[in-house]
């Protein structure tokens, strides 16, 4: 509770004035200027070196957090897409008739409860997807390319797929059904892959923050000694004098990871063109956005971006906030 | 109000500075503690306003043993006490205004309520001109005052001033002799530290006197 009121107490109208530079902060007006003194005067705080630094790990955080986001979101509507399709795979070795065989097969698959729609392949079809892989060259119509059935599945009320294998391995030689889980359980094994990833790194900012955040706030403590011992003189207690710093840390954390913030959604909104221009090429292209969607973060994407800098913040704010009472400890 | 029972101080483990000290303060009194130079006037003024632990022996403030208060419970205390310190102690990125109202910023009391009774004091105590002047800019003695009006400014039940009018001259130095009688009167325990024999006569009060570690209660002659 102390925590929610300090923040809501913090001069947040007065931010602005330790974002801009002096000079312009000074022609501010009345409301954003900073009402009292401060006690523990900004300056023996930390200097800019410690503002870029939490500003490389709120940079960080944000982009890790973005690219596991778009992982998943990119996975997540893969596992959608193929969980209501299935495919029906026609080996075109020993078929005398392929054509003949597709259309059986389509029938066959269209008259079966649970499916909505049986679309059979061409030939051309099925030598475009591998397209990316071999490139648009004429013998890929010499090979023996499988030909291909998509069946789009009613997922409310869904085939017995085993039922449907069974019956076209019965009916249909050189047939087989593909109902795409090896696939959905190896997407889910990346994306949980890519998170747990994602956690590591953003465990490694936070541990990194904290241990810069420790060093500056005894070494701001060491520097301001003398203003330790006059508000003990005084009679202010700990948490009069950790709040004096803490609001600057909290400030600084906001600064730091708003350019932080800012500088990952700037890179994450150049993304697509930067792998234009990088011109990775049909089959880089293709594989990366396969991997991480369009490379394009949405709404949700870019609050996550807003979130780190919340975290940053308070990070930085209770970070310090344990540190001054921890030194204020040995004082007394 | 305080009381010191057989207090003894040593630092480290080097000889004890002050011995067997006894004495007992009583709301609204008035003392001089005075000594030679050396004596450990500062030292026992240090433990008066505790940020000193005694070697051995009881100091109770307030009627609350010293040893055995947390730190929000000294501080607490503290708030209680008023100190002007020979060396002064202002903040020097202050003003001599926010330095006077920095104890009523502590004990969270809005600027408003208390602006025009910073000035007042300050105005009183000769620096009315100096108010928005920071530290580095005022003499020894407008520091000395700032001091004062710092220690004074929220009517402290006990005040505490290590060698106050040492930086001062005469007139000003009678002048806030009489700050602290006013104090006194209204109801706030007092203790100077001194060795100007010349302030002292102008006030009939008990003397503490600390002499090689010992301490001596002479009243008034």
């Amino acid at each position: 509770m102390t925590l929610l009121s300090d923040i809501r107490e913090y001069p947040w109208t007065s931010l602005l004035t330790g974002l801009l530079p002096a000079r312009l902060a000074a022609l501010l007006p009345a409301r954003f200027q900073t009402k009292s003194a401060q006690i523990v005067p900004s300056a023996s705080i930390a200097g800019n070196a410690l503002t870029v630094v939490i500003a490389i790990m709120s940079f960080l955080a944000c982009l890790t957090l973005g690219a596991v986001y778009m992982v998943n979101q990119s996975a997540n509507a893969w596992v959608n897409d193929i969980a209501s399709e299935i495919t029906v795979e026609l080996d075109p070795v020993n078929s005398a008739d392929i054509e003949k065989k597709m259309t059986l097969v389509a029938l066959f698959l269209a008259k079966q409860k649970g499916i909505i729609n049986v679309k059979p392949l061409t030939a051309e079809d099925s030598a475009k997807l591998l397209e990316p892989w071999l490139g648009q060259t004429s013998a890929l119509q010499a090979l023996p390319i499988p030909r291909l059935i998509a069946v789009e599945i009613d997922r409310s009320n869904p085939p017995d797929i085993q039922l449907i294998k069974t019956a076209l391995s019965e009916n249909f030689e050189g047939v087989a059904l593909d109902d795409h889980r090896r696939w959905q359980a190896e997407i889910r094994t990346l994306t949980r892959s890519a998170a747990l990833v994602g956690l590591a790194v953003l465990s490694l900012v936070a541990a990194a923050t904290i241990a810069v955040i420790v060093s500056a706030t005894r070494s701001a403590m060491a520097s301001n000694r003398d203003i330790i011992e006059v508000l003990h003189f005084v009679g202010a207690n700990e948490r009069f004098i950790s709040r004096e710093f803490e609001r600057h840390f909290l400030g600084l954390g906001v600064r730091a990871g708003l350019v932080g913030a800012l500088a990952a959604a700037l890179a994450f909104l150049l993304l697509p063109t930067m792998m234009d221009m990088l011109g990775g090429g049909i089959v880089t292209t293709a594989e990366t956005q396969r991997l991480i969607g369009s490379g394009e973060l949405d709404l949700k994407g870019y609050l996550l971006c807003v979130l780190v800098v919340v975290v940053v913040a308070c990070l930085c704010m209770i970070t310090s906030r344990l540190g001054v009472i921890r030194v204020l400890k040995n004082y007394a | 109000m305080i009381r010191f029972d057989n207090v003894g101080l040593r630092y480290g483990s080097g000889p004890e500075i002050l011995r067997d000290v006894t004495f007992h303060v009583l709301p609204g009194s008035f003392h001089f503690l005075t000594g030679p130079s050396g004596a450990g006037k500062t030292t026992l003024l240090r433990l008066l306003f505790m940020s000193l632990r005694p070697s051995r022996g009881l100091i109770f403030v307030f009627g609350e043993n010293v040893a055995e208060l947390s730190t929000s419970g000294r501080s607490a205390l503290r708030r209680r006490i008023g100190i002007v310190f020979q060396d002064f102690r202002l903040l020097d990125h202050l003003t001599t205004w926010e330095n006077v109202a920095l104890p009523l910023r502590v004990m969270g009391k809005k600027e408003a309520d208390y602006r025009e009774d910073v000035t007042d004091l300050l105005r009183w105590v000769g620096l009315g001109d100096r108010i928005d002047a920071y530290p580095e800019i005022l003499s020894g003695g407008e520091k000395q005052r700032a001091a004062i009006a710092r220690a004074v400014i929220a009517r402290p039940e006990l005040l505490l001033a290590d060698e106050p009018t040492g930086n001062v001259d005469p007139a000003i130095g009678n002048r806030l002799l009489r700050l602290f009688v006013e104090l006194n009167r209204l109801g706030t325990s007092v203790i100077i530290a001194t060795h100007d024999y010349g302030l002292m006569e102008q006030l009939d009060a008990p003397r503490l006197v600390l002499y090689d570690g010992h301490l001596q209660l002479r009243q008034a002659t």
